[in-house]
């Protein structure tokens, strides 16, 4: 299946990869959208020095970790945005239920984004140079974090693309409102937590899960305390979140299949 | 002109119909206007002003660009015409006796004109309600609609533009990216350009997209007054013109240069 999936993406790839100025047009916007995303952030910090504590750096280690796990949910999951939309709006999903592989496999095998590469880059880049600047005392346990905390961020904002898509099987578009967890989330998560007010905490903690994107994960590897008592020993707790809220986005997705009425024409 | 108030008023009128979408929508702007609100209230933690913009100010001006995002504030809002470049309907369009710009024009007029009425007004009123946004007096709401006028008009020329260029580029989602990223960022949408390093406010400027939301927002909080107003709408109406002279020649070019796609 796997070897199905790499050569499903290849074709995908080699196929983008004929339009080559558009390509190349796509992966410098989308590299740029998110430069300036976080140029905004570099200059209200040289304005303001620091946001609830954090500094500079300190921020950009935030959003290096936010950025980059979103970036790579986009670059994979795509399939699950428009290309889904459009099989739903014009019936096309019927012919994946009558193929041998399943529909979930089919649809995550039906795109790959690889211009997103623009903001999975810019995102490492961010990491990479609030590693080299903060100092941070490595042990064994922060260098496995970091890794961990990177797919488990992924994880998290695929379960999101994956609710937001199975929505669809109710109401053949996806709600608009999923972007203000996706993008919303990632400029939420941008900076600490612990600036926001309470029903806002509690929901990116316990309702949509996207502070473990990368928020306990920071705490941990710069030793800091959360102003509201949040411990840095949630960051090992991400994986497990991640997993749990991915396999509900899947049960989610099942239901939705089960439920699903061709649109017909 | 009666045919263009028509086509302005049926735009109008379709825009009323999508009731779920623009709810969606005013929870979206009111979301992301509770989410910078909280960041410059943690920033503002230590100082009461910078680069003349005290709490409240920023707070009133975060909220004001959220309500100006469904006319076009932050990003190119609608791509009617660059859907119809790319699938050729546009040949109709032009065919029609009518002046090709002023219907587009009308069209775009009517839609956002519901957009600020309703979108605009109760994204703005949940900021007041719940982030102390600024309450315009009557002369502050009438100078904000001198401004908001002549944005429609920079924000469309604008548009115009970069949806004509569909005309050469099979696909321009390239060319939109890129022109969203110099709007959200020159147009002090995304943070106002008082706070950027002095080098790169002055190159915002010098760009016209201050005049699509960064000067009609200070408009509508009261900060210009006098003098500053005047020369707000003088440099709106500037851009308002250049930019409609050049999009006209564009549209002038496009159409006896190129061959259109048919479908």
């Amino acid at each position: 299946m796997l070897s199905l999936y790499f050569r499903l993406i290849g074709a995908k790839i080699r196929s983008q990869m004929q339009y080559r100025v558009s390509f190349w047009l796509d992966l410098v916007g989308f590299g740029l959208t998110t430069a300036l995303e976080f140029a905004v952030v570099v200059i209200l910090l040289a304005r303001f020095k620091t946001v609830g504590g954090w500094s500079v750096t300190e921020v950009a280690l935030l959003y290096g970790l936010a950025s980059s796990a979103f970036g790579l949910a986009e670059m994979i999951g795509r399939g699950f945005d428009s290309p889904f939309e459009r099989m739903m709006q014009e019936g096309t999903f019927d012919t994946l239920l009558i193929r041998p592989h399943g529909s979930f496999f089919q649809v995550l095998a039906s795109e790959f984004q690889l211009r997103r590469l623009g903001r999975v880059a810019q995102g490492m880049a961010a990491l990479l140079y609030a590693l080299v600047n903060l100092p941070i005392h490595w042990t064994a346990g922060k260098l496995l974090l970091l890794p961990l905390s990177i797919v488990s961020g992924m994880a998290i904002y695929m379960g999101l693309i994956v609710i937001g898509a199975a929505i669809c099987f109710w109401t053949i578009k996806t709600p608009e409102v999923i972007n203000v967890f996706t993008f919303g989330g990632l400029e939420m998560m941008s900076y600490p937590l612990g600036i926001y007010s309470d029903w806002l905490r509690g929901v990116v903690l316990f309702v949509v899960p996207i502070a473990f994107v990368n928020y306990p994960a920071a705490l941990f590897l710069l030793g800091r305390s959360d102003p509201h008592g949040l411990s840095p020993l949630l960051a090992w707790a991400a994986p497990l979140v991640a997993g749990l809220f991915f396999a509900l986005a899947y049960a989610f997705w099942r239901v939705g299949v089960r439920k699903y009425t061709s649109t017909g024409s | 002109m009666r045919l263009y108030l028509e086509v302005a008023r049926r735009a109008f009128r379709r825009a009323t119909v999508y009731r779920s979408a623009y709810v969606a929508g005013i929870l979206t702007n009111a979301f992301f206007g509770a989410l910078r609100s909280f960041v410059f209230i943690a920033l503002y933690h230590a100082t009461s002003e910078v680069a003349g913009f005290s709490l409240p100010d920023v707070l009133s001006y975060t909220w004001a660009t959220q309500a100006l995002i469904s006319v076009g504030a932050g990003w190119i809002f609608g791509a009617d015409l660059m859907v119809s470049i790319r699938t050729g309907d546009v040949v109709t369009d032009l065919m029609r006796p009518w002046n090709f710009y002023s219907y587009w024009l009308s069209r775009s007029l009517g839609e956002r004109g519901f957009n600020l009425l309703v979108r605009g007004s109760l994204t703005y009123l949940i900021g007041m309600l719940y982030f102390g946004a600024h309450v315009p007096s009557p002369p502050q709401l009438l100078a904000f609609a001198a401004t908001i006028v002549l944005a429609l008009l920079v924000s469309f020329a604008f548009s115009f533009m970069v949806s004509l260029t569909a005309f050469w580029l099979i696909d321009s989602s390239g060319v939109l990216i890129i022109a969203n990223i110099m709007l959200s960022f020159f147009s002090g949408f995304l943070l106002p350009i008082d706070f950027f390093p002095p080098w790169l406010s002055a190159v915002a400027r010098a760009l016209p997209f201050q005049a699509i939301t960064q000067l009609p927002a200070e408009a509508l909080l009261g900060r210009l007054n006098g003098m500053a107003l005047m020369e707000a709408l003088l440099i709106q109406a500037f851009w308002a013109l250049a930019l409609t002279a050049l999009a006209l020649l564009l549209l002038r070019v496009a159409v006896s240069k190129v061959v259109v796609q048919g479908g």
